[in-house]
């Protein structure tokens, strides 16, 4: 006899509990991760319970149906892009267990609607059942219930039968590189497509708008959370009718889910070989460094930390999400009558943030680097090397674009100059993070997945840094706020000193860190297994 | 290499209590004990991988945890279950070891394609570390210990996963290096690969040193395997267990 759903939700909550024993910090970062998860769900509760209470028929249906919608995709990008699936219960773990599909099926969607996220999911999508209750009466609340449940139910359907579906086509590790590097486009792309929408969305009239939330009602995205708003507007007819949308698309996921989750059972099968590079003749030396680094430590360090940027698929992926990002977004801002220059201190620091885990993207490699006794000033600065390599060069395309997308190519050298203070400021900020905080990322067959528990938390000490360095430069934005004339001229040199001195505070700071604590480092990135 | 009295705690495990060993210079040094028995957690803390919860380590007169840089100059280690730094190819990752002991690049170049033609993974072969087989992957790592000339090999588990023609070649190049004065320890729970190998061997069970000395001494006229056995407290099938089988 297969086990039901409720012993893979006991094993869900069990694995939870011993990933938090003993260890004080996780505990305090799982608290952290709640509360921010329950302050999201009471917003998402107000936000959508809010067009109920001051008696806003039209708001209620285009916001639930398009905030519903957006919750959806939510849970089909975010596992895939910024906190990874949750591995506890990897379908390849239950494969030499006699289970039948459908056990197994019923028992992971039901052990991921134990989690976190999905009880948010539900706390905050409820709002739309008391604006239906205010607005259309019990009957629309009854019904808006049953679209919430199902809401959830789809949710967790669609992330768990994408990642795996993801998980098993990409067998091969080159495949598994570029699907990450491919996704990674994409999701960038996503935050200056949802900036073009709300930017038109501003000029677009309402009447608009409510024929895409008409026309995305219909779709299983937002379906279950318009439910009630056809009832409060008299459209009965349409809720069996919603109601077999979302059940179908909901079944369709599950058989999907349950085709891809056989395959990634079975796991990565071998056999397909690498296709062999064109070998090459020049000395061990010459393969691995660029021409003009210096033959050091120093340099075999930086050559070996810019090679990783590249060959890495995590982190080309972060490098080319932050391109996109950081090319985009500012552009945008500017096209669409905002100014960039608020926005580039950001852009800077989040480029140093890809940083703040550089110890975990190498894992247990770092062992090498131990064992020789790299002091923990060259460490870090070949790595801020290796990595600047490719920021630089961006940075600059990003105040050139800037500059120009602004019709004031003069600002150029003080946006640069912007963009280089927050960047040295970030690295200041983010270099003893990375030594005190690194955490490991696991070695899985899927490229998207974070260790269970943590991964939330982890990204939150990240926002703290993006923060600091935010704080850490407004005196330079005040200042080009105050003399803005003396700036056009000051404002290069002044970003770039700035930079460097915050720079080498922090590189000194969290060299000396990792000198004290390197095996502890290496113990912090080392996967369990 | 001397270590005393190192002592390891995992919340709330032992895995290492009060480890005394002496490993002469010119020896070739076999660490035995069964699964779970501290055997890397011994090795990483002897070449500074992990910091001891007490005791001291020191190589060739230099401790470890007090003269790191002094230390780690002078030995090689091929830690076991650690990764490469996998994204690179096995010459890049050989040129990158090498200029990371502070070696001179022409020396490198010469030596690093010494070691991948000697151990067959093809001097201009450029395929990444991470498309490696284990062996390989074995292999380069043995290379990696060897490239800067150290008088002290530490080798966790280094004929795991090598096929029997790498690990003959692996076991001639190892006894090459003690005949030239080298010393070398390594773990493994291979009795055959002990037993030829090993001028010394240790007995490592729960976390101790059960037996050490001289194959001869600590084998006497008996089979390595049946003193293993004997003295990590194995049990033998009696026949009465497992009677469903």
């Amino acid at each position: 006899m297969s086990p039901g759903p409720a012993t893979f939700v006991r094993l869900r909550i069990r694995l939870t509990v011993n990933g938090l024993r003993g260890q004080t910090w996780r505990v305090v970062l799982f608290v952290v991760g709640v509360l921010m998860a329950a302050g999201l769900a009471v917003s998402g509760y107000t936000l959508f319970a809010l067009p109920g209470l001051l008696g806003e028929e039209r708001a209620a249906g285009l916001l639930a149906t398009l905030g519903g919608a957006g919750v959806v995709l939510g849970w089909l990008f975010f596992p895939l892009v910024f906190f990874g699936v949750d591995e506890s219960l990897d379908p390849a773990r239950f494969a030499l267990l006699p289970l039948r599909r459908r056990a197994l099926i019923g028992g992971l969607l039901a052990a991921s609607l134990a989690g976190v996220p999905a009880v948010a999911t539900l706390g905050a999508t409820a709002g739309t059942v008391y604006a239906a209750a205010v607005l259309g009466g019990a009957g629309a609340a009854v019904v808006q219930v049953a679209g919430v449940l199902l809401g959830v139910l789809l949710c967790a359907a669609v992330s768990r039968a994408v990642t795996s579906a993801f998980a098993t086509a990409l067998r091969s590790r080159r495949a598994r590189d570029t699907a990450t590097v491919l996704l990674a486009v994409v999701a960038a792309l996503l935050g200056p497509l949802q900036f073009l929408v709300l930017a038109s969305a501003q000029n677009a009239d309402w009447d608009r708008v409510e024929r895409v939330a008409g026309v995305v009602g219909w779709t299983p995205l937002g379906a279950p959370y318009s439910l009630g708003s056809e009832v409060a507007a008299g459209r009965v007819w349409a809720v069996p009718v919603k109601l077999l949308i979302v059940v179908v698309a909901l079944g369709l996921l599950v058989w999907w889910w349950s085709a891809t989750v056989e395959r990634a059972m079975v796991g990565t099968a071998g056999g397909t070989r690498a296709s062999a590079a064109a070998p090459s003749v020049r000395p061990p030396v010459d393969q691995l460094l660029l021409a003009w680094l210096p033959r050091t430590r120093f340099g075999a360090l930086t050559a070996r930390e810019a090679r990783y940027w590249w060959r890495e698929s995590r982190r080309r992926a972060s490098l080319i999400t932050f391109a996109v990002v950081g090319v985009f977004l500012p552009v945008m801002l500017t096209v669409t009558g905002g100014g960039a220059g608020g926005f580039l201190p950001f852009v800077g620091a989040l480029a140093a943030i890809s940083l703040a885990n550089q110890f975990g993207y190498e894992g247990s490699a770092y062992a090498a680097n131990v064992a020789a006794g790299v002091p923990g000033r060259v460490e870090l600065w070949s790595r801020t090397a290796g990595f600047s390599l490719f920021v630089l060069p961006l940075l600059t395309v990003i105040a050139v674009v800037v500059g120009l997308a602004a019709g004031r190519p003069a600002t150029i050298p003080t946006l640069f100059g912007t963009l280089i203070a927050s960047y040295g400021v970030g690295l200041a900020v983010v270099l003893p993070v990375s030594v005190r905080a690194a955490f490991a990322l696991p070695d899985t067959q899927n490229p998207f997945a974070v260790s269970s528990g943590g991964g939330l938390a982890k990204g939150l000490l990240t926002f703290a840094a993006l923060f600091a360095t935010l704080a850490a430069t407004a005196p330079l934005q005040l200042a080009a706020y105050l003399v803005e004339d003396v700036w056009r001229w000051i404002g290069l040199p002044v970003g770039i000193g700035y930079a460097a001195l915050a720079y080498l505070i922090g590189s000194r700071l969290g060299g000396d860190l990792l000198d004290r604590r390197m095996p502890e480092v290496l113990a912090a990135v080392t996967p369990n297994r | 290499m001397s270590l005393r009295g190192l002592v390891k705690r995992f919340d709330t495990k032992l895995a290492v209590a009060g480890l005394d060993l002496d490993v002469p210079a010119g020896s070739f040094y076999g660490l035995l004990g069964p699964n779970g028995a501290g055997k890397t957690t011994t090795l990483s803390m002897a070449v500074g991988l992990l910091r001891p919860d007490a005791g001291q380590a020191r190589i060739l007169g230099y401790d470890v945890w007090t003269d790191p840089a002094e230390a780690k100059r002078r030995f090689g280690v091929l830690p076991d279950g650690v990764r490469l730094f996998d994204r690179l190819s096995g010459a890049e990752l050989l040129a990158y070891h090498g200029l990371l002991r502070g070696m001179d690049a022409a020396v490198v170049d010469q030596r690093a394609r010494e070691l991948l033609d000697v151990l067959e993974l093809g001097v201009d072969n450029r395929t990444l570390v991470v498309d490696y087989s284990a062996g390989m992957k074995k292999k380069i790592g043995l290379a990696c210990a060897l490239l800067h000339g150290p008088r002290l090999l530490v080798l966790d588990e280094p004929f795991e996963a090598v096929d029997p023609v790498s690990a003959a070649l692996i076991r001639d190049i190892l006894q090459r290096y003690v005949a030239g004065g080298g010393t070398v320890v390594f773990s493994s729970h291979v009795m055959e690969v002990v037993e030829r190998l090993c001028s010394h061997v240790a007995i490592l069970a729960a976390g101790a040193i059960r037996l050490n000395g001289t194959l001869g001494t600590v084998r006497g006229d008996r089979s390595l395997e049946d003193v293993f056995v004997q003295v990590v407290g194995g049990r033998t099938a009696t026949g009465s267990e497992l009677a469903w089988l």
